[in-house]
């Protein structure tokens, strides 16, 4: 017989091979933490806890072909078939963003083989915890929450049996001594034989004496003497059932932080540059759930005037006007002031801009004045996607707050300041391009106040 | 579906197969004995991602694996056929497919098979390819238990990176032979299937190569004398690296499976278009002979049109061949050829009709004496061009949207671009031009430019893992474009770093 049913399955090796390169892909991811967190598909997500991201794909790499260069639009181009004349359009897709870091730049559209990138689904937990190692945080899934004590006011809760007559617990030591003559009557009741209110007579005769109502109820007919008796139960107090209360401060304890976000609206800041700050906000929130239960995010909007704005308002409109840092500054000290008291919030300040400044000396003032809030955290992130010209406001904190400065080669010459005293929780940093999000991250949760 | 049912629709299958048998043989095709296994879906997607039944465990089958699985998913029922190269011929059906489908794979099926028994380039294959991958995947399995799964992999990356790099001049009878069991030279040790590496003696060819290198310092010359297209061997037998016996096994399977598929790589076109050519024959014959019914065969009918659709942004080989070889079989049947009709200029002459009847006999020359290259070299004419419909596009971009658009109809502009990336297997042409670059035994590559670039990003990670096999600094010379003027190159690897050294522009006037 040539033809025959075979009931082969898929082998125990092919699965073997197929988690190989999934682990291969997390590699990848881990590899490429910084390209792949400041995906725009991260922080747009609808909802829901993982992303489609692309990423680099495990390529086996030979010696091939480039992509043909040089039809008439100049871009790629390839053989087809089917009914068509010159000049007909055969297909259209989103054109490859202009930044040059996402995929598909030129080439075939999407349906066709050879893409460099593939996509992929990740959670953002595991990216998370991908970053929490790479950073060399401990884990703070694990870890307790970070929880601050806050002194609430006073309250009398717990009682001793000694004190000071003011504060004696008259009911509690009422209530003690009301117990105290029940256990007895069931004593002598247990001991004699006679029946319970033969026996509360005999105690409430002699005032609560047990050994006394002992005595008697021994004797031949004690009935008789205790005839006039009230069979009542009554407290008889002894100075054992006295309780006296013991005032004692009350201490609340918080996991709050909230993110105070400042940044410039004003024309220069350009959607992309916009995007950078973006990004680094999702993050630093991720991140801050992890270690608090509790975490909010302000928006602070300023030009030459600062105003609370919504999410959307702050990252999707920009506004006409001048630049007057300072403004988003002393904004922020006021919201500390009235909502977020620094004993019961962990306080995280972020100030972008792309450096312009009227009046540079008035910020720094402003900027002491937030840091003597004593915040957790002040960070100062200066956005020059272009070629920088012009005023950049990281020299002053440089200069004010004798911060020094860093390059990391690694991530793509990625600048960043840091005070240098411990208790000075205040850092710079300057992002170039999306690659430069995540080592801000770094530099930032490195810089943070020990809680 | 229950057992009873299976085993009635086998019954068919089986009648079905006799039958096409019969029919074949009345056509004039010389098949092996086929054999078909019926197999369930995912096992039919293993194969056809590890290439083979059993192969040796590689991330990347995984890989290919998971795409095959999504686009099955997402596409229901395809008429997958997976056919081996093998004596008896093996081909897989997939459970899943309805009869009509089974049927269709088939008559295809048979027509690959009289391909490759009879086209010349599958003329020196190994045909035992089934068995000695399943051992060599057992033996690849001890390794990463003794060696490592890392350092296992490294080297099948490495070595799957340039595997199609082994021989590539197609007239030279010893490029299909299989480096190592080649009976002619001397028999290779007991248990190791890479025997012609080893000297008689059992040193590995190092040695003669530092022989060879006196040699060739004395005389000026270089190592090898003539450029070695076959840098896959050249690495093996003269790495300074100096590998394990484990190692050139592996590399010894890899190479081995390379060659074994090598003239599948060359007449990819002229199989599937072969193929398609013989199963619309056979169906025809097998409904008028009452093995499909109307229904089945409207079935039929549809699932053909979809292997022959015309894909707007690719090229259909199973559609460029049946119109190529249905081209060859009416102008030979017209009496259109000869260097008279060749030489001739009038229109009229692709109307001429001297019913001379000499179709079929040519198109069972051509299936035997050619590869893709010379096949659409000699063949595709306007006709072919036209009734493929093939056009050449473009992409630009209009604002938001990146527009594709037919740039070129031309049909001798689209020949000579098809036929150029058809040169050499699709497979750029480098030679292993010095063993002893520098005199420093690095290794110096020299792509072969014929008008088409290297993608840069894989030339790079491809000399990477060619270094990881050198273990000494390895040279790439090439050709940069742009626009008119063309930069030849040199790109080194060092293991650390690359650098890129300008050798010249020419710009065309």
């Amino acid at each position: 017989m040539t033809v025959r049913q075979m009931d082969w399955d898929f082998s125990k090796r092919g699965q073997e091979d197929v988690a190989r390169h999934q682990k291969k892909i997390k590699d990848s991811i881990r590899e490429n933490i910084a390209d792949v967190i400041s995906e725009e598909s991260i922080i747009s997500r609808k909802k829901g806890q993982t992303v489609k991201i692309p990423i680099r794909g495990i390529k086996s790499y030979q010696f091939i072909y480039g992509k043909r260069k040089g039809g008439e639009g100049g871009g790629g181009y390839g053989l087809g078939h089917g009914k068509k004349d010159k000049g007909d359009v055969i297909g259209r897709r989103p054109a490859p963003n202009g930044e040059g870091q996402g995929p598909g730049k030129g080439g075939k559209p999407a349906d066709a083989a050879g893409e460099d990138y593939m996509e992929t689904e990740v959670d953002i937990e595991e990216l998370i915890q991908m970053m929490m190692d790479d950073l060399q945080l401990p884990d703070l899934r694990r870890k307790e929450i970070a929880e601050t004590l806050v002194p609430s006011g006073w309250s009398f809760e717990e009682v001793e049996k000694h004190g000071l007559k003011p504060n004696l617990d008259k009911k509690r030591s009422f209530r003690n001594a009301l117990k105290r003559s029940a256990d007895s009557v069931s004593k002598l009741s247990e001991k004699t034989g006679k029946p319970m209110d033969i026996c509360q007579k005999a105690l409430n005769k002699f005032k609560g004496d047990y050994q006394k109502a002992l005595e008697l109820l021994q004797r031949e007919n004690p009935e008789a003497e205790l005839e006039d008796e009230e069979d009542k139960l009554k407290p008889y107090i002894q100075h054992g059932d006295l309780r006296y209360r013991v005032p004692k401060e009350n201490v609340e304890s918080h996991s709050n932080a909230v993110i105070l976000a400042m940044m410039d609206v004003s024309g220069s800041m350009s959607t992309t540059k916009k995007y950078l700050a973006r990004s680094f906000f999702f993050w630093m929130v991720e991140f801050l759930k992890h270690k608090y239960r509790n975490v909010e995010i302000r928006f602070i909007a300023h030009t030459s005037e600062a105003k609370l704005v919504d999410e959307e308002e702050f990252f999707h409109k920009g506004e006409s006007g001048g630049t007057t840092c300072a403004s988003a500054y002393d904004l922020a000290c006021q919201l500390i002031d009235t909502d977020y008291p620094p004993a019961k919030w962990n306080i995280y300040a972020f100030h972008f801009s792309d450096g312009e400044d009227w009046d540079p000396a008035k910020t720094m003032v402003s900027v002491k004045r937030l840091l003597e809030r004593n915040p957790n955290m002040v960070g100062y992130g200066e956005i020059r996607t272009e070629v920088a010209y012009g005023q950049q406001l990281m020299r002053n904190f440089e200069e004010s707050f004798s911060l020094e400065r860093y390059t990391s080669y690694r991530d793509s010459d990625f600048e960043y300041y840091l005070g240098q005293r411990a208790e000075m929780p205040l850092a710079g940093v300057i992002l170039k391009n999306k690659g430069h999000v995540y080592p801000a991250l770094k530099v930032f949760f490195s810089k943070e106040k020990k809680v | 579906m229950s057992d009873s049912r299976e085993k009635d629709e086998i019954k068919r299958l089986v009648r079905a197969d006799s039958h096409i048998q019969k029919i074949v043989g009345e056509y004039g095709l010389d098949c092996f004995p086929q054999e078909f296994d019926v197999i369930p879906a995912q096992k039919m997607l293993e194969i056809m991602s590890y290439n083979l039944p059993v192969n040796y465990s590689h991330w990347s089958f995984g890989r290919d694996y998971e795409k095959q699985r999504t686009q099955y998913e997402y596409s229901g029922g395809i008429p997958y056929e997976v056919v081996l190269n093998s004596n008896p011929s093996r081909a897989f059906l997939m459970k899943t497919n309805p009869y009509p489908i089974q049927v269709l794979v088939m008559a295809h099926v048979y027509g690959h098979n009289d391909f490759m028994k009879n086209n010349i380039y599958f003329g020196r294959t190994r045909r035992d390819m089934l068995t000695s991958a399943s051992e060599s995947a057992g033996r690849l399995r001890k390794y990463e238990e003794d060696y490592g799964i890392d350092e296992v992999e490294r080297l099948i990356d490495a070595a799957q990176a340039i595997q199609m790099h082994i021989e590539a001049d197609l007239f030279q009878e010893s490029a299909i032979e299989p480096e190592s069991s080649e009976p002619k030279r001397r028999p290779p040790k007991v248990g190791t299937p890479f025997g012609d590496l080893f000297d008689f003696d059992g040193q590995l060819n190092v040695k003669s190569f530092e022989e060879k290198r006196e040699e060739a310092r004395k005389l000026k010359k270089k190592i090898p004398a003539e450029p070695d297209p076959d840098m896959m061997g050249f690495i093996m037998r003269h790495s300074p690296r100096g590998f394990e016996e484990w190692e050139l096994d592996v590399l010894s399977v890899i190479r081995d499976q390379s060659i074994y598929f090598m003239p599948q790589r060359k007449t990819k076109v002229m199989n599937e278009g072969w193929a398609s050519f013989w199963h619309m024959r056979l169906m025809s014959r097998l409904f008028q002979d009452g093995f499909l019914t109307p229904e089945e065969h409207g079935f039929y009918n549809l699932y053909n049109a979809r292997v022959l659709a015309s894909n707007p942004f690719g090229l259909n080989p199973y559609l460029l061949g049946i119109k190529t070889f249905l081209n060859i079989e009416k102008r030979y049947n017209a009496g259109q050829f000869g260097p008279e009709w060749e030489r001739s200029e009038s229109p009229d002459k692709w109307k001429m009709d001297l019913n001379m009847g000499k179709g079929m006999e040519k198109v069972f020359e051509v299936r035997r004496t050619h590869m893709d290259w010379f096949f659409l070299d000699e063949f595709m004419n306007h006709e072919v061009v036209e009734d493929s419909e093939l056009y050449i596009f473009g992409s630009k971009q209009q604002g938001n949207v990146e527009e594709f658009t037919v740039e070129e109809k031309n049909w001798s502009t689209i020949k000579d671009l098809i036929v150029r990336s058809f040169a050499h297997s699709g497979v750029p042409l480098i030679k292993v031009t010095d063993g002893d670059y520098g005199g420093k035994r690095e290794l110096f590559l020299k792509h072969f430019y014929d008008g088409l670039t290297l993608e840069e990003e894989y030339a790079r990670q491809t000399l990477r893992h060619v270094h990881t096999l050198w273990d000494r600094p390895v040279h790439l010379e090439t050709v940069e474009a742009e626009g008119n003027s063309e930069t030849s190159i040199q790109l080194t690897y060092d293991g650390k770093g690359f650098s890129k050294v300008n050798l010249g522009t020419y710009v065309a006037q």
